[in-house]
């Protein structure tokens, strides 16, 4: 698993990078789904992923367990999902 | 974890009798899918499945099933690199991320010659036909592979 994760401060909230790219479908999902189980409410992370079939699962996943998506990226070669753990 | 546990509200079921990881890493992509949209998936391991979940077969070299030709040999040569995904690895993380039991074919066991010992600690136990039948009969999805 290449995924890698490391936190910064991204305004108040700090959040939890999660580095999904180069990943293969389902990993990043999988990556994600892992992480907001482990973190605190309230916690914000930036997942970032290279898996096109991330652009529909995410979000699904994400309305789904009823967490937030906050914003999509589109960066060069990757995607970056601002997600909020909200209960 | 027995196999007579009441069935879960979202389960699916896949009978795998394929040992090719051109099969393999769809099943182990699928079921892994299904584990992080947050199903209970049971498996159902049978025939050329079990030799893929024996202990060496963590190195034996990828293969794909035959009939793809010149594709298939492609196929072969790109899942033998080193950064090729691992439908092993993927299981494991599916595994310990949610609700995925693995059940080895008594029948097949008993006909290939292999006794639980002898598969990836992966599988969970050997059940005949009918308790994997009877814990999966309310599953709202089911394969076979």
């Amino acid at each position: 698993m290449s995924a890698a994760e490391g936190t910064e401060k991204g305004g108040a909230a700090p959040r939890m990078i999660v580095d999904a790219r180069g990943s293969w479908c389902p990993g990043p999902l999988m990556e994600l789904v892992r992480v907001i189980k482990e973190e605190p409410v309230g916690t914000e992370f930036e997942l970032l992923s290279s898996d096109e079939g991330s652009r529909k699962d995410v979000p699904s996943w994400l309305q789904k367990a009823g967490h937030a998506l906050l914003e999509v990226q589109n960066e060069s070669g990757y995607d970056r999902y601002v997600i909020r753990k909200t209960h | 974890m027995t196999p007579e546990e009441p069935a879960p509200s979202e389960q699916m079921a896949v009978v795998l009798t394929e040992n090719a990881d051109d099969k393999l890493l769809p099943f182990a992509t699928l079921v892994s899918g299904a584990v992080a949209m947050g199903l209970q998936v049971d498996v159902f391991v049978s025939y050329w499945g079990l030799v893929a979940f024996r202990k060496d077969g963590a190195t034996t070299p990828a293969s794909v099933s035959p009939g793809h030709g010149a594709e298939g040999a492609r196929l072969e040569a790109a899942l033998r690199k080193p950064k090729a995904p691992s439908w092993r690895t993927i299981l494991e993380m599916a595994k310990s991320l949610g609700e995925l039991h693995i059940w080895a074919c008594s029948q097949s066991m008993d006909v290939l010659g292999l006794k639980k010992e002898d598969l990836d600690p992966m599988v969970d136990g050997v059940t005949g036909v009918g308790t994997f039948v009877d814990r999966t009969r309310t599953a709202n999805v089911s394969y076979f592979i």
